[in-house]
């Protein structure tokens, strides 16, 4: 602990203590305030996910909103119970793990070929296409989201089974990515090339097996980033998605199903709050587990616009 | 719809070619060399891309550029007519007028001039919270990126009940503790788009904080030894060494924050509605091109806001430039 102090840049060594002990207490007590105002949404809905409609009714505008349900302990499981068997929200979750899987391998592998080119490779073209992808990280995309639904809509013919693609393969592509793969494939030396162009490797055998174990860092970045965007996304998805004959709609993400059912079904707040905490965990697990990843990630790719 | 995909397409190859030659032609005076079999790879290699890029990004972007210009009528598809700058005209006498696109303008830039130094000095701060060893900083840091991971339905939502009118909303009784009399937050002019900033800033923070302390962490120790050694104090050091080292970190975030300022939408689309004192650029481009299905208008907007944004983001990266 003290050996890692000492690294650290605000070290100050000439300090007694007890002063030491009183400033880590401050530190403490400040970071606790500060993380309950930024976690407030997940104790809301933490809290009302225990709750049934009169409870609920009753804590709004006061504390008792971030304060569990002691007293009706039933209600809660009833909550999550009804979310998990009634709503088939296990099957939503399932598609968007679904879409979310295909759409981190295919944007690995389109971004990062294009960005392992960009950044290794001389080709004639090249400048055009470096001007590009600062042009159109800069041009707002949602502005032309109506005729990207047109040209999805003629490309696929908006077939049932089709539409899946519609949904992953815009998706797949993202500028921002190949400007971060970019970045991060620079700052890789060039000796482990050459190193590996030396035992007979081709370009695409280098990118497989030397450049993809180097960026582990970018690799978590991008699939973290790709995932919580797959995950939260309702919009995209609600235009392309058609629903079946029969009234269901089997294809839809997680939010879409969510947001659907919020406005056909009679659904309590305390169901809702209960399936938004079951669909919370996904995320969360893979933001804390690849959290020191994404830090390297932007952090090695030097980040200059 | 197809033909003129495939004539753009076209078109978009006779460019590309045209640069590669180019780039040929001029390869001696730059001293490049190209090789064959080298360039093949990566032409191989950003294909894939290229061509998804050129369907789901490029075409949307050109084909909303030409609608600018015409008076497409989602409703009527078959019924599309040149109308050369009618929309511009339109647009601007709304703006003359003082209409909804006056409105959507002036909350645009409110938001812009508030957010962007608000949520990158929360994110500076935090980072240089968090920025030190032990396993309490570890979890604040966690829960510093919680909004950010949390879905925007869900956090909308909260702040809705959180600043609702009367005496129902949070904020509104914890005020009156204190004897002030509850207020309508969301709806009174003067206070909307102040709590937006506030939330949004509050929401994306984590985020920029993340990318701060990656900047952070490649600042030399012995940089801040040194400047200990001559005496600085934490004030000197974060001038003198910390926002230095910064500096290309900095730049990024006011890039990446300004363009998405610019383009807020769902804030104000969750937690108001289409309001004259909360509406936003992006959410008038919104309303006229999929609620009125004026596609033809709302495409003029878009292609007003991909200027600005574009003029205003080259200032920057000018200014700040690495000399």
């Amino acid at each position: 602990m003290d050996k890692k102090l000492m690294d650290m840049p605000n070290f100050r060594p000439n300090k007694t203590p007890v002063k030491k002990t009183v400033g880590e207490i401050v530190y403490h007590v400040i970071g606790i305030v500060l993380s309950l105002i930024f976690v407030l949404p997940i104790l809301y809905m933490l809290a009302t996910s225990t709750k049934g409609e009169v409870a609920y009714a009753e804590s709004i505008g006061t504390i008792n909103m971030f304060l569990p349900d002691f007293a009706s302990s039933a209600v809660a499981f009833e909550n999550y119970k009804s979310v998990l068997l009634d709503y088939d929200i296990w099957k939503y979750a399932l598609n968007s793990f679904i879409y979310a899987a295909v759409v981190i391998v295919l944007n690995i592998l389109i971004n990062g070929l294009a960005g392992y080119a960009m950044a290794k490779l001389t080709f004639p073209g090249k400048r055009l296409l470096s001007f590009m992808i600062i042009f159109l990280i800069v041009v707002p995309v949602e502005t032309s989201i109506i005729p990207l639904y047109s040209i999805v809509k003629v490309m696929l013919g908006l077939k049932q089974q089709m539409t899946v693609i519609g949904v992953i393969l815009p998706a797949a592509i993202s500028i921002f990515n190949i400007f971060l793969f970019m970045q991060f494939f620079q700052n890789i030396p060039k000796e482990y090339e050459e190193a590996a162009r030396m035992d007979g490797a081709s370009t695409l055998g280098v990118f497989f097996k030397v450049i993809m174990p180097l960026s582990k860092p970018i690799l978590a970045t991008v699939a973290v980033f790709c995932f919580i965007g797959v995950w939260n996304d309702y919009l995209w998805p609600a235009m392309i998605l058609p629903s079946a004959d029969d009234g269901s709609w089997p294809l839809l993400p997680i939010q879409t199903a969510l947001i659907t059912i919020k406005s056909i079904e009679s659904i309590t707040t305390g169901e809702i709050m209960a399936s938004l905490v079951i669909t919370s965990i996904p995320i969360f697990v893979i933001y804390v587990a690849a959290q020191k990843y994404i830090v390297q990630g932007f952090g090695t790719s030097g980040l200059k616009m | 719809m197809i033909t003129s995909t495939i004539i753009i397409f076209i078109l978009f190859l006779l460019a590309f070619g045209g640069f590669v030659a180019y780039d040929l032609a001029t390869a001696k005076r730059r001293k490049e060399v190209y090789r064959v079999k080298s360039s093949a790879t990566a032409y191989l290699m950003l294909l894939p891309s290229v061509a998804l890029a050129f369907l789901f990004i490029l075409l949307p972007i050109l084909y909303s550029l030409g609608y600018a210009f015409t008076d497409y009528y989602l409703l009527e598809p078959n019924k599309i007519n040149f109308t050369f700058l009618d929309n511009f005209k339109d647009l601007f006498r709304e703006i003359a007028e003082k209409g909804m696109l006056y409105n959507a303008i002036k909350n645009t830039a409110t938001f812009v001039i508030g957010v962007v130094p608000l949520q990158i000095m929360l994110a500076l701060l935090l980072a240089l919270f968090v920025n030190r060893p032990g396993f309490g900083s570890k979890i604040f840091k966690v829960c510093f990126f919680a909004p950010v991971v949390i879905s925007l339905s869900i956090t909308a939502f909260l702040w809705e009940q959180i600043l609702a009118s009367g005496e129902g909303g949070l904020l509104n009784s914890m005020l009156s503790v204190f004897g002030i009399p509850p207020h309508d937050w969301l709806r009174d002019p003067k206070t909307a788009m102040p709590c937006i900033i506030l939330l949004s800033a509050w929401q994306g923070c984590g985020y920029q904080m993340l990318i701060f302390l990656s900047g952070l962490s490649n600042i030399r120790n012995d940089l801040y030894e040194a400047a200990s050694l001559d005496g600085a104090n934490r004030w000197h050091k974060f001038w003198l060494v910390t926002w230095p080292g910064l500096r290309s970190t900095f730049v990024y975030i006011l890039i990446t924050v300004f363009i998405g300022a610019c383009r807020i939408l769902t804030q104000p689309m969750l937690m108001t509605g289409y309001m004259s004192h909360t509406v936003t650029l992006s959410y008038y481009m919104y309303n006229s091109g999929y609620t009125e299905r004026l596609v033809g208008e709302s495409s003029a907007v878009a292609l007003l806001m991909t200027i600005f944004i574009g003029g205003i983001t080259l200032i920057q990266r000018r200014a700040f430039r690495e000399k």
